[in-house]
């Protein structure tokens, strides 16, 4: 799939075909992408772990899901939980020096061995460590980087996906991840149930009163013709709600038997 | 007249009346834009009455006992959410077993749960496969 179409066709799916496995090789391909993502000071700062629903006892399913994340659990086969990994600046000066290294990182840029180990680790990176709400911070928006490459591939694997809250405590208990990792979203992957459009492009802020040009408040006037040619190209699509989304929507919770 | 869980527990005929679930009837009639029915409004009346008789709990009570005043606004009570999510499974086991029809209920189940999101508090029913 051209990458603006799966741009444009990335919605949050909550219905899924709850007896049509994922092949592991998707799963993997979406994994894959996550671990290219843009990475600051070049270190993983998502970790993510599958579970495969029918896997799991019923108990453990019922205790992960939060009253915002109910059904879509049971049906998506695949569950991803996502967590950010904050110790992620501890090893950074090894992996800017590999960076010097391999080139990415050039001395026509400013950077060395000595610029490392002298200026950044003890006066940028070391206090970063030390700040929380910088650290927390910062660890969200990488990891979220990642979460992100991950679900626009699976978009573009042909699945259904959505990110969305999961009872984290419980988790702790169930999946044991490591006690310094924070957790995020869970990511669910299986085939769509509903139309993957999903009715439609979900309301957005207009585009000006977002995106500035120059200075804060001067708006990045959009040009008209750019927007057709992207609505040609299927990043635009159209907006929500498609004419039949209430029939679908109640066609779809009479056949899983959800409530109205 | 309705009352509160006791000995003297008791409903009137057509709670269609009540607050909650005349606010239930019209919200889930506006949301999904279709009218209700005689016979639809009567069975789902029906159904929520005889839960409501079974719990010893008028409708209005019922969605008060799973909200906690606050000085910032109401706020969910999550564990009496829990009981009232089992207590409506049991609702629609013991249909599945009069019935012997997993579907008829859901249904059944689903009544309830419909009056209680629209009346603001979440719920959810396993997925039927």
């Amino acid at each position: 799939m051209e990458f603006k179409q799966v741009v444009g066709l990335r919605r949050s799916i909550r219905y899924y075909v709850p007896y049509r496995p994922v092949e592991r090789a998707k799963v993997q391909t979406v994994l894959e992408a996550a671990r290219l993502c843009s990475q600051a000071i070049n270190q993983p700062w998502a970790r993510a772990i599958v579970v495969y629903r029918d896997e799991m006892p019923e108990a453990d399913r019922e205790a992960l899901k939060v009253p915002t994340t109910t059904a879509q659990l049971d049906m998506a086969p695949v569950w991803i939980f996502w967590y950010g990994d904050p110790s992620a600046p501890q090893t950074a000066q090894k992996s800017l020096k590999q960076l010097v290294d391999i080139g990415a990182l050039n001395p026509s840029h400013g950077w060395s061995h000595s610029y490392v180990d002298d200026v950044i680790w003890p006066q940028v990176l070391q206090p970063i460590a030390g700040d929380q709400a910088t650290l927390l911070a910062v660890t969200a928006v990488e990891a979220g980087l990642a979460i992100c490459q991950a679900l626009l591939t699976a978009v573009d694997e042909g699945l259904g996906t959505q990110i969305t809250a999961f009872n984290s405590a419980k988790a702790k208990e169930i999946l044991k991840p490591a006690d310094h990792l924070i957790p995020l979203w869970v990511q669910l992957l299986g085939y769509a149930a509903e139309d993957r459009e999903g009715g439609g492009v979900r309301p957005r802020a207009p585009f000006e009163e977002l995106y500035f040009e120059g200075q804060y408040g001067h708006p990045f006037e959009r040009d008209d013709a750019v927007v057709d040619k992207l609505k040609k190209e299927g990043m635009i699509m159209p907006e929500a709600p498609y004419k039949w989304r209430r029939d679908e929507v109640l066609a779809l919770a009479r056949q899983f038997g959800l409530p109205e | 007249m309705t009352t509160e869980a006791g000995p003297e527990f008791s409903l009137p005929e057509d709670i269609g009346d009540l607050p909650a679930v005349k606010h239930w009837l019209e919200a889930q009639a506006r949301h999904w834009n279709r009218s209700q029915e005689d016979a639809d409004r009567r069975r789902k009346l029906d159904t929520l009455r005889s839960f409501c008789v079974i719990q010893q709990i008028d409708p209005d009570a019922l969605v008060r006992s799973l909200f906690r005043p606050t000085p910032e606004g109401p706020r969910i009570k999550l564990k009496r959410r829990r009981i009232v999510m089992e207590q409506i499974a049991e609702f629609e086991a013991k249909a599945r077993e009069e019935t012997q029809d997993v579907r008829r209920a859901r249904d059944t189940g689903n009544v309830v749960r419909s009056f209680l999101i629209h009346n603001g508090v979440a719920m959810s029913a396993p997925v039927v496969r």
